[in-house]
């Protein structure tokens, strides 16, 4: 039968962890090689904000950072390094790698969610509303937004969200998570969080919002022309039953495919946001980072997205087969 | 038509359908019939003959672009606010329950197939719930399916067409409704499962005196379960009469040639053709022909034929819309008897 393999989700899950594993460091020993290809390292870059740029100074450096020795040993200790946990050092910041990260994902989190929540809740109802007033005026107006949200570049959109709505009508800050100058605590810290967030999670959401509500919409239309649905309008239960009972549950599944998907693109995409609005999260970290050649950090980062992302595309597996009572996991 | 009792529970009269903003596409061109409590009325004709369109029309479910342009549908002496969904809602499986054609996709694939019955229970009785679960596995049981604890938990992939059908049938039972519009309902379904799902449906009217509207083209099924027979051609009722009647003594050349295009071995073994079709096609819907639409494909179609569409006449238990009913006979009494 072939419910025993729903009731076997360990060997399932053994599978994907393992070909997780494998993604994780394939990405890990692509991005090494990419990163020393690019100009530049840490020594030169710290040397030059010294301004006491002397070769012997560099060298030395390069020597405490390990910098000088074989790429492939220098590929060697990373990966030693990585399989006890440990990514190492940051000389910039003077801290420790994963401590630098961890203290800035809340911030990339929480924007993140934000945005992917309007994202999708906005997608559901535009897209929804667009399928059942399919080539009315109601879905001519979303699926014209929708593609001005979808060509639109994120940094433009952010900008003239900080112009309209920051300086000219000034409702919301242009910048940063918190009104440093206010020092809030409790429910009142709350508010100033969100407060900022609204523009960020709204530039990060745009994109994404414009495909879901087509992803959507074009999802309903197709259920909606199915059998059950004229069934359903048969047994006299009303409209807005059909559409968010009937036929959504039917048209989300893609959806959470491409949700999945999109989750590593949200990551990219926190590195523009949190630049433009200086959001204190890991995009704008690894902006930084990039920018003082720190790249072990930056590998610390790519690799721990990368962690991200096959652990969250998992869940989204393992969510379809609570959503979808037709998927079975093998 | 209904001598018995004086208002039929179901009464069509003149329906018209035709394409919204394109009157000459008329799909429905004057269609009457009525059935009683405890009847069971077959509407057959082939394919793009209007029956589904017909069914469609009593529930009010017409698709977007087309309408209802004339006419009336009275259920119980109350004209059927078919255009007010508001309305019709209250009507759609309290008062008339529907079975569909294709029971693998009559259900929602994401919800278990108990849900789905419970759905039509929540949505026009008030029960408790408990009550209402109570209700769903007696349904199931009177559909004739084993363990309904286990099939209401069941989603539609794991059910067979057979199963899946009796469920679509107990969801239209569930709220007791005065009138079953089965359409093409075994179709898709294996021959025994056919036979069973037709006995079902016979068996819950001896029950409830439910009134049954079996839109189908299968006359085999119609010789067995329905008390009167209306055929329809081109948007219009060429011939009504009870079932017997209608087998044994066809008025309409059409009625005689669907009947003669069922395949019969003695025909064949006494040198005929296994199968005697009906030559041409239907006409189309913007066909503007003037007079009987079957005329252009009757054998025996004369110069009258072409002038105006033929009323329906004959007695009350046997109606035919035709200008030269059972022409045949005349040919057939010179020819050597079958």
């Amino acid at each position: 039968m072939s419910t025993s393999s729903r009731s076997r989700p360990w060997i399932f899950l053994g599978k994907r962890l393992a070909y997780g594993l494998l993604a994780i460091l394939a990405i890990a020993v692509i991005n090494f090689f990419l990163l020393k290809m690019a100009p530049g390292d840490a020594a030169e870059a710290m040397a030059g904000e010294a301004g006491t740029a002397t070769p012997e100074y560099i060298a030395e450096l390069r020597a405490q950072f390990g910098l000088d020795q074989p790429v492939l040993v220098q590929l060697g200790h990373f990966l030693a390094r990585l399989a006890t946990f440990d990514l190492g050092y940051s000389f910039r910041y003077g801290e420790d790698n994963v401590t630098l990260i961890f203290d800035r994902l809340p911030a990339t989190l929480m924007l993140m969610s934000a945005s992917l929540l309007v994202a999708v809740i906005g997608g559901i109802i535009f897209g929804v509303t667009a399928a059942r007033y399919a080539n009315r005026a109601p879905d001519q107006a979303i699926s014209l937004v929708a593609l001005l949200l979808y060509a639109t570049p994120p940094y433009w959109i952010g900008l003239i969200l900080i112009l309209v709505f920051s300086v000219w009508l000034g409702w919301t800050p242009t910048s940063g998570m918190v009104d440093v100058l206010a020092f809030n605590t409790g429910w009142a810290h709350v508010v100033d969080v969100a407060h900022h967030m609204i523009l960020p999670a709204l530039t990060q959401a745009f994109f994404y919002l414009a495909i879901y509500i087509r992803l959507v919409r074009a999802g309903m239309l197709d259920v909606l022309s199915l059998d059950f649905v004229r069934v359903a309008r048969a047994k006299g239960i009303s409209e807005s039953r059909i559409m968010y009972r009937h036929a959504l549950r039917n048209a989300v599944l893609p959806l959470l495919t491409v949700v999945g998907t999109n989750l590593g693109g949200f990551l990219g995409g926190a590195v523009l946001t949190e630049t433009v609005f200086s959001w204190p999260g890991v995009g704008r970290l690894m902006f930084d980072a990039m920018f003082a050649r720190d790249l072990n950090l930056l590998l610390s980062i790519l690799v721990l997205s990368s962690a991200f992302v096959v652990l969250t595309n998992l869940v989204v597996d393992l969510l379809y087969v609570v959503i979808n009572p037709t998927v079975e996991l093998k | 038509m209904a001598e018995a009792n004086p208002q039929p529970l179901l009464a069509v009269e003149n329906l018209e359908v035709a394409v919204a903003g394109h009157p000459e596409a008329r799909i429905l061109r004057g269609v009457t019939f009525a059935v009683n409590r405890g009847e069971t009325l077959a509407i057959v004709g082939e394919s793009g003959c209007g029956k589904s369109m017909t069914s469609l029309s009593v529930m009010g479910l017409l698709p977007a672009g087309v309408e209802k342009t004339g006419g009336s549908l009275r259920l119980d002496g109350t004209e059927l606010p078919i255009t007010d969904n508001r309305k019709m809602r209250k009507i759609r499986a309290a008062r008339i329950g529907m079975v569909f054609q294709e029971p693998m996709a009559a259900l929602n694939p994401v919800f278990p197939v108990g849900k789905q019955v419970a759905e039509v229970i929540g949505e026009h009785m008030s029960l408790s719930r408990s009550a209402a679960r109570a209700r769903v596995l007696s349904l199931l049981d009177q559909v004739g399916l084993p363990d309904p604890e286990r099939i209401a938990k069941s989603y539609p992939h794991r059910l067979s067409g057979g199963q899946l059908q009796r469920v679509v049938i107990a969801m239209a039972l569930a709220c007791d409704p005065e009138v079953i519009i089965a359409d093409e309902p075994t179709t898709a379904l294996d021959v025994t499962v056919q036979a069973q799902i037709m006995r079902l449906l016979k068996q819950l009217q001896i029950d409830t005196q439910v009134a049954i509207v079996l839109v189908t083209h299968n006359l085999g099924l119609v010789a067995h379960t329905a008390d009167r027979v209306a055929v329809m051609y081109g948007g219009r009722k060429v011939e009504e009469a009870p079932t017997r009647e209608l087998f044994l003594n066809p008025q309409h050349p059409y009625t005689r040639g669907l009947l003669d295009a069922t395949p019969h071995p003695d025909r064949q073994r006494r040198g005929g053709k296994l199968l005697n079709e009906i030559p041409g096609t239907v006409p189309s819907i913007t066909d503007p022909m003037p007079g009987c639409r079957f005329a252009p494909r009757c054998a025996f179609a004369q110069a009258d034929c072409q002038a105006a569409p033929p009323p329906e006449e004959g007695p009350a238990g046997h109606r035919v819309a035709c200008y030269h009913p059972a022409a045949w006979a005349a040919q057939d009494k010179t020819e050597a008897p079958q």
